[in-house]
């Protein structure tokens, strides 16, 4: 390995670990980050499902029944939790606000920080959904796959919160022509709970929607990575060379724009 | 002569801004048709710096210290003219270039806030490659010469602004940079703590013989530390000259000044040619008198006045600078 690519793996290292420390600074905060959720899942989806199934136990809804349905929505939350988790909140405020000043004097690029604050990010968003997996397991909720189907699952969750990581990145650069974008941050954030399979599984939907949307990379982000958690996977080829495309994209669209909008950045309020 | 550290050469910066109405109407006009303003924030600014030198960048709020400072630094732009700091473009933002600055922003911290002060520390040696046992010796001499080793574990948020001042200064430090911009790193610093930090910026600029340009609106930074001075006024470059000759620009003039054992309450006609400055119980007064008057109207006041206290000065920075912002045709004779 030479020199200047352990430096910089040491640079990535500690940015990771600092932002480890800044996310979990303040206890209480994280603690209702790790049971937030989940409390929300358990008191609005759980009951709602219950309420919906509590008529007649072995409905069937378009395949599922209320234990398939339980399973698909539990799975619904954590791969949103490990694929979806990341806004990009600070980097559109770090622009808006003039803080991205500080990052552009340190040798570190701000691309590189952002990403290794995600990195650090995740690793304990998957602690977290790692956490809650286990304690649904042992309530009975959901039963664990086997360790093959497990990983692939996992990997291709990780793989496509890399995508989503680079499209809000791309909201977030926006923030050098745009001067707030909270509005089209949580636009995407409802378009893409609605369409992923998120709020009810895509099968409840019309078939010619759901066709239409298997071009899109909406369905890739929740629907299909339950269904292979689920032990019941399709359209994984497919999927992938979809998510590729698109981050891909998003990408080069980040790249491009941070060089153009760096040129009209002002540092106001500095 | 070496070549300089930093070279401008008629450097121009402007910004667009838009014009709006107020109220519901002007946001609602605003929203289909927008009027650009443009504002010339640095006009036509050249100078040069030498290694070692450090200098004072002075001028009102809004005059284009900061907007220089964010040029100098890579932050921003320039819209046109030529701009060299180390043989670099700033605005390039090399990696080796950025490893050889230092910003330190009285106004806008750059530590985190979440974390305490060494975490930030490690995460800046880590950047800036400082090998281990330079990082150890560089916070052990500047954590005793400022007086935070006990507060290198506290969490930023937590700190004094006197003691975030510290550590930014420390952060901007730990890596040894070449040249060093402060904007206004005494800002809102108590006068104990402000000493320290001017002591501090000297023993470190006697040591390491770096480059400093310093913004302030706080005239005893400037006194304590510059040899040149450069004043900025509407974004041109108004005066660039060492202290003394600034001291004199208004001419040879002095400030005296006569307190009386009581209030005075008659009209001095002899006094009012040397604009006099009466004290609110009327007790003393402050005269400017150019040298050649100094000692016969003196004399003629001690002679003829009930006066107690007698004291004379060279012109204040501090009253040059007024001066010149209230009326700033008086440099256009100085103008470079």
């Amino acid at each position: 390995m030479t020199e200047a690519l352990e430096r910089n793996i040491q640079k990535w290292w500690i940015t990771i670990k600092v932002s480890w420390v800044k996310h979990t600074a303040y206890r209480m905060n994280f603690f209702l980050q790790m049971i937030g959720p989940a409390l929300v899942f358990f008191f609005v989806k759980y009951n709602l499902w219950s309420s919906i199934y509590s008529a007649d136990k072995s409905m069937i809804i378009k395949g599922f029944n209320f234990e398939q349905m339980i399973n698909y929505h539990t799975w619904a939350f954590i791969v949103g939790m490990v694929a979806q988790g990341h806004g990009s909140w600070n980097l559109s405020d770090d622009i808006r606000m003039g803080r991205i000043s500080s990052y552009l004097i340190y040798p570190f690029n701000f691309w590189e920080f952002h990403t290794a604050s995600w990195l650090s990010f995740q690793c304990i968003q998957i602690g977290i959904a790692s956490f809650t997996l286990v304690c649904v397991a042992a309530a009975g909720v959901l039963q664990l796959p086997s360790l093959e189907v497990m990983t692939m699952g996992v990997a291709y969750t990780l793989f496509i919160s890399l995508f989503w990581f680079t499209m809000q990145y791309f909201t977030g650069v926006l923030a050098f022509w745009l001067e707030e974008t909270w509005i089209l941050r949580v636009m995407l954030n409802i378009i893409t709970y609605f369409l992923s399979g998120a709020i009810i599984p895509l099968d409840l939907y019309p078939k010619w929607i759901v066709d239409i949307l298997n071009y899109t990379p909406f369905p890739y982000l929740t629907y299909y990575p339950i269904k292979i958690f689920m032990g019941q996977g399709s359209h994984i080829t497919q999927g992938f060379f979809i998510i590729l495309f698109w981050t891909i994209v998003f990408a080069f669209l980040n790249h491009r724009i941070w060089k153009k909008g760096i040129r009209l950045y002002t540092a106001a309020g500095m | 002569m070496q070549a300089p550290i930093i070279s401008v050469k008629n450097l121009n910066k402007h910004f667009i801004s838009y014009k709006k109405s107020p109220g519901v109407m002007g946001s609602f006009t605003s929203f289909f048709k927008r009027n650009p303003i443009t504002k010339e924030a640095v006009k036509d600014f050249s100078f040069d710096v030498q290694k070692g030198e450090i200098i004072g960048l002075l001028g009102p709020n809004g005059a284009g210290k900061t907007t220089l400072m964010k040029m100098f630094t890579g932050i921003i732009v320039p819209s046109s003219g030529e701009l060299k700091i180390l043989g670099t473009n700033p605005w390039e933002r090399d990696k080796n270039f950025r490893k050889k600055i230092a910003l330190v922003m009285g106004q806008k911290s750059q530590l985190w806030w979440d974390i305490p002060a060494m975490d930030s520390f490690l995460l800046l040696q880590k950047y800036y490659e400082v090998s281990d046992s330079d990082f150890n010796e560089r916070i052990e001499k500047m954590s005793k010469l400022l007086g935070v080793k006990d507060l290198l574990h506290i969490h930023v948020r937590k700190l004094s602004l006197g003691e975030r001042m510290k550590m930014e200064l420390m952060a901007s430090l730990l890596h040894n940079p070449e040249v060093i911009f402060l904007d206004e790193p005494t800002i809102g610093l108590d006068l104990v703590a402000q000493d320290n930090i001017r002591e501090f910026i000297k023993d470190y600029h006697r040591k390491n013989q770096c480059a400093i340009i310093i913004t302030s609106h706080y005239m005893q930074d400037v006194q304590a530390l510059c040899d040149r001075l450069i004043l900025i006024f509407d974004g041109k470059k108004g005066y660039d000259g060492t202290l003394d000759d600034f001291e004199n620009i208004l001419g040879n003039e002095k400030v005296v000044s006569f307190t009386f054992n009581e209030p005075q309450l008659n009209d001095y006609q002899i006094l009012n040619a040397y604009k006099p400055q009466w004290s609110e119980d009327k007790t003393q007064v402050e005269l400017r008198v150019c040298e050649e008057d100094l000692r016969s109207l003196s004399s003629t006041i001690i002679k003829n006045y009930p006066v107690t206290e007698f004291a004379t000065d060279k012109m204040p920075i501090e009253r040059v600078m007024k001066e010149l912002m209230n009326n700033p045709e008086l440099l256009k004779s100085q103008l470079v």
